[in-house]
């Protein structure tokens, strides 16, 4: 009878090769479309391998442990002749199985002859197909970028008609063409500084959570105290307490390591003309709240008239922005990108908030806090338990 | 003669206390075959001596200095730093300057000689000297048949001085002697001994003047013992012992001396007085050599065409 | 009239001996017999005396050509076939090349080599040394791929006071005829745009440059238009026409007959990846001949060297990148 190949199906773009895991039939099976071969795993999902047609399993080469290309024949399947014209299309050949080695000439007994065109970068994740297409800058197009000033964020607008669907010179000079007749005023120099560092932050994947806070406790604490605590310095102290606790969040991914902050400096977003500047208190979490006021007060002056000096607004571990003063009542704050956090405050406003034990509602002035984070370094969880936490304490502000 | 071994010895002194970079390269031993070709060659002649012919170099005009200025690394030698040691010439004089590939000179000489004849010049000859290791080269055979083939006014000075490096006769050429060679390349052959200055003068005197007169090209071959070491950096301590006391093993210096002494032709006085020249003549000619600028290789101009608008680019 | 790419090597011969007292030519069968090509057929009875027999030593026959040189003679030597050139390989490029440098005496000879394939010639009957020669400082080496250029180069070549090494194609010899001679040409050392483009640059030399121009026809029937460089010299090399054309195509395929390991085309793309980086759009390609010797069955032959399907082929890989 005939046989046709078992081959690794393509299991996703760009996904080019996958580990088998699981085989769940042996030579000699019965097998019809419907039956899953063998299993193979890409990317923390595990997918099943099936043929194409009723058969008989003739021989099974794929070993479990083992990556194989996409393409690769796995295995063969015996036929009839007329399936095997329909079906019988040709694959690559499967790797040679393992060769012994005799001890001494490797560390390992065995070499795997393993494929020979793919090499997994980390085990059993997908590897990406090579490097082109829409991604793809040329050093001719690099060049041209260069010596106008832009990034690979400018092309992002730009449809290309390359190879690939990227960007050419031509497309490039195209669209640059067609904006002049647009109106341009000049970026300023702060912009543009701002601009590379969003660019520079939103490489990684940023997510936000976001939690309604009861403000009439920290403002009832607000009336009676002297000094007076902004509320933003209200939200910046429990951020401070609640990193101190555990500043997992306030984490850096460089590598394979997460770096976390020596100390916990927290910045906050001051409005400058065209920007924004960030100076930072040192040690927050170590600092009552009435004894930071000063210390907040002074930076907030030398900041709106842009005489911050350098060491002010440098290496903190996580920003607090009050967007509530514009009258927003959320927003995704997007953190700078040498941190992982940025918790924003909403304005506040007057709300229902149902009681449980008069079992009615009443009147409350309540925001809504947005915490944006860096999801490499933490998930969705731990970035609500930050928030919870940080509410918490905002709600008994005398801890503070 | 004496010029010749005083420079050399020189040479050989400069070179082991450093002074001299690359190889030195010595004809103790054959300067009478040497000089006696240089002599007879005249202007409009062309020259192309080999590693062994100081002596011959003198004789055909080379002003000492040039010797002196291209081993020490002047910058005003004939080769400007740009080759060394023996590797000079003046070829628009007629003095061509080998390249190191034994037998090349052979082809270039009778080349010469050809432009010459087509210039209709007459009574020219071309000289070129060979070692006995030299003259196994495809080089040479090629060269030495296209001379016959030309019937070109070629002398060919062959010195057999025993060995080529540390290769001894037995190991260089199957024949019984060189000169049966020149049957097959349709020369003329001629040996002679080449200890004997006067029988040099006489054999190499009477080959030249058959070129001369057109009667075809002419091989001559000498024999001695080479008294130096391939060049100055190897001891020669593979030469047999044995031959050291045979007649070819003869200082044809120090015979030449005895002889002309001997028939009264120079005094002790005289010959006192002319190495004592010669020597003078030698120290000035080195130290003026030796104060003289290098090549510098900031200031050099690294082209290698005459067309200089031809030359390749090349950045970095 | 026409003539053919072998009758303008023997007219710029004739014109050289007829011009120039100095010249003569000299290799294996150039007299009477005419040469192995009828490359000096008659031009010995023409010119008596000039045109000499030379016995089967290259080694010999560039010697005499340096010596004859030295005293003011240019000789023109004929290799019978390039490959041949490598017995006077030693005399070509340690005496003829380094003459200038180390003794100020310039070596005008020009050196011929019947270069390059034709059928059944076989592994030594078909090289193209052009690389081994360019490589050696001192030397210029001309490789004109067509007819007007076999003429107007030639003559140059016996004009240029250094060594020429001219590497005349012999299956052009009688596949390529022009209309007539020229009457002026692009000077030695500059290349030129054989077929002006947009798309890609080829840069090729010699009989390729017609493997080229079928191929660029082809890809024009898809609406691509290429651009086609004949750098008729290889030494010197015209860095900044090819330069230019990379600059206004984004693209370089550099196409030789040659093998593979370094070679005209690995220099070529040296130059534009350090010179030219900016300009591409994508990684410059190569094409050669394999890395064996050249085969004498026509069956092999015809797939040894880049022939225009195989050069269409790398058109379209380079024009996806």
């Amino acid at each position: 009878m005939p046989l046709i190949p078992i081959i690794m199906p393509q299991l996703g773009e760009s996904i080019a090769e996958a580990t088998v895991v699981n085989i769940r039939t042996q030579v000699g099976d019965l097998v019809n479309s419907e039956s899953d071969i063998l299993d193979v795993e890409t990317n923390k999902a595990v997918m099943s391998v099936n043929v194409p047609c009723s058969g008989k399993i003739a021989s099974l080469t794929a070993e479990v442990g083992h990556s194989y290309p996409v393409g690769t024949a796995l295995g063969a399947l015996e036929v009839t002749a007329e399936d095997a014209q329909r079906h019988g299309n040709s694959a690559t050949p499967a790797p040679e199985p393992e060769v012994e080695i005799p001890a001494g000439k490797t560390n390992d007994a065995t070499v795997k002859k393993e494929d020979i065109q793919v090499a997994p970068t980390v085990r059993g994740l997908p590897v990406p197909a090579k490097a082109q297409g829409a991604s793809f800058i040329s050093p001719r197009l690099k060049a041209r970028m260069l010596e106008l000033g832009l990034r690979a964020s400018d092309l992002s607008g730009i449809p290309g008609s390359g190879s690939g669907g990227r960007v050419t010179v031509d497309d490039l000079e195209k669209y640059l063409a067609g904006l002049s007749k647009n109106r341009t005023t000049p970026a300023s120099r702060m912009r543009i500084a701002v601009a590379d560092a969003m660019r520079r932050s939103w490489t990684r994947p940023l997510a936000t959570v976001g939690l309604y806070v009861n403000l009439d406790p920290l403002l009832a604490h607000r009336k009676i105290s002297q000094p007076k605590p902004g509320p933003t310095l209200y939200v910046i102290r429990a951020l401070a307490v609640a990193l101190g606790e555990d500043s997992i969040a306030a984490g850096r991914l460089v590598g394979a390591n997460i770096i976390h902050p020596n100390s916990i400096d927290i910045g906050f977003a001051v409005e400058a003309a065209d920007g924004v500047l960030v100076p930072v208190i040192r040690n927050v979490d170590q600092v009552a709240l009435k004894d930071l006021v000063e210390e907040y007060s002074r930076l907030v002056e030398l900041a709106r008239s842009r005489r911050l000096p350098p060491d002010t607004f440098e290496n903190s571990a996580a920003t607090v922005t009050n967007f509530g003063t514009f009258g927003l009542t959320w927003a995704t704050p997007i953190p700078l990108p040498e941190q992982s956090l940025l918790l924003g405050l909403g304005a506040g406003r007057k709300a229902p908030h149902w009681d449980e034990e008069i079992e009615d509602f009443l009147p409350i002035t309540e925001a809504e806090l947005t915490l944006s984070f860096d999801h490499r370094v933490i998930d969705g969880g731990a970035a609500g338990k930050l928030l919870t936490r940080v509410a918490s304490l905002l709600i008994t502000p005398e801890a503070l | 003669m004496l010029l010749a071994r005083f420079s050399e010895d020189r040479l050989s002194s400069l070179w082991k206390s450093g002074k001299i970079v690359g190889g030195v390269y010595l004809g103790r031993g054959q300067e009478a075959l040497s000089v006696s070709l240089g002599l007879h060659l005249r202007p409009g002649d062309v020259y192309a001596p080999l590693i062994r012919d100081q002596a011959g170099r003198l004789a055909f005009g080379e002003p000492l200095i040039d010797g002196f200025r291209t081993y020490l690394g002047s910058r005003l030698g004939p080769m400007r730093g740009r080759d060394g040691n023996i590797h000079r010439g003046r070829p628009r004089e007629g003095y061509l300057a080998m390249i190191s590939h034994l037998g090349c000179m052979v082809s270039a000489v009778a080349g010469s000689l050809m432009a010459k004849r087509f210039h209709g010049d007459t009574g020219v000859v071309g000289a070129t000297c060979i070692g006995d290791g030299g003259m196994s080269t495809g080089s040479f055979h090629e060269a030495m048949n296209l001379a016959g083939v030309e019937k070109l006014p070629l002398v060919v000075l062959a010195v057999n001085n025993q060995y080529a490096y540390s290769t001894p006769t037995t190991r260089q050429f199957a024949c019984k002697n060189l000169v049966d060679r020149a049957i097959g390349y349709g020369f003329a052959g001629h040996t002679v001994d080449g200890t004997q200055l006067d029988e040099c003068l006489a054999t190499i005197g009477h080959a030249v003047a058959l070129a001369r007169a057109g009667k075809g090209p002419q091989l001559v071959v000498g024999t001695v013992l080479r008294l130096a070491g391939h060049a100055e950096h190897d001891d020669a301590s593979y030469v047999d012992p044995k031959l050291r006391e045979e007649k070819i093993a003869a200082d044809c210096l120090r015979l030449a001396e005895e002889k002309l002494l001997a028939e009264g032709v120079l005094t002790s006085a005289d010959l006192a007085t002319m190495k004592s020249q010669l020597l003078t003549e030698i120290d000035d000619a080195v130290s003026q050599a030796q104060q003289e600028p290098v090549p510098d290789a900031g200031t050099e101009d690294w082209c290698a065409l005459s067309s200089r608008h031809l030359v390749d680019g090349f950045n970095g | 009239m026409s003539i053919t790419y072998l009758e303008a090597i023997r007219e710029a011969q004739a014109r050289a001996l007829a011009d120039d007292p100095r010249v003569f030519i000299y290799g294996q069968d150039v007299g009477e017999f005419g040469g192995a090509f009828k490359a000096t057929k008659n031009l010995a009875r023409e010119f008596p005396g000039r045109v000499l027999d030379a016995p089967i030593s290259e080694d010999a026959i560039v010697g005499t050509a340096i010596g004859a040189a030295i005293e003011g003679m240019r000789p023109i030597v004929e290799m019978q076939f390039a490959d041949f050139s490598s017995v006077g390989f030693n005399q070509i490029v340690n005496h003829a090349a380094t003459l200038f440098w180390r003794t100020e005496v310039s070596c005008p000879i020009t050196v011929r080599l019947p270069s390059g394939g034709n059928l059944g010639s076989g592994p030594f009957h078909s090289q193209c040394m052009e690389a081994l020669y360019a490589h050696y400082p001192g030397l210029i080496v001309m490789t004109p791929a067509t007819v007007e250029d076999a003429y107007s180069m030639l003559l140059e070549a016996v004009a240029i006071d250094d060594p020429v090494i001219f590497c005349e194609h012999k299956y052009l010899y009688y596949h390529l005829k022009a209309e007539a001679l020229p009457t002026d040409a692009l000077p030695a050392g500059k290349a030129r745009i054989a077929r002006p483009g947009r798309d890609a640059t080829i840069v090729t030399y010699s009989a390729m440059l017609h493997e080229c121009l079928a191929a660029a026809e082809e890809l024009a029937l898809d609406s691509y238009q290429i651009e086609v460089v004949d750098l008729r010299t290889v030494k010197p090399i015209d860095t900044d026409t090819i330069l230019a054309s990379v600059a206004r195509t984004g693209r370089l395929l550099a196409v030789g007959e040659a093998f593979p390991w370094g070679g005209v085309t690995a220099e070529i793309i040296a130059r534009v990846a350090t010179e030219g980086y900016e300009l591409l759009d994508a990684a410059p390609q190569r094409l050669n001949a394999r890395d064996t010797p050249i085969p004498y069955h026509p069956n092999l032959w015809a797939a040894h060297r880049p022939t225009s399907p195989a050069i269409v082929n790398a058109l379209r890989n380079l024009l996806r990148l």
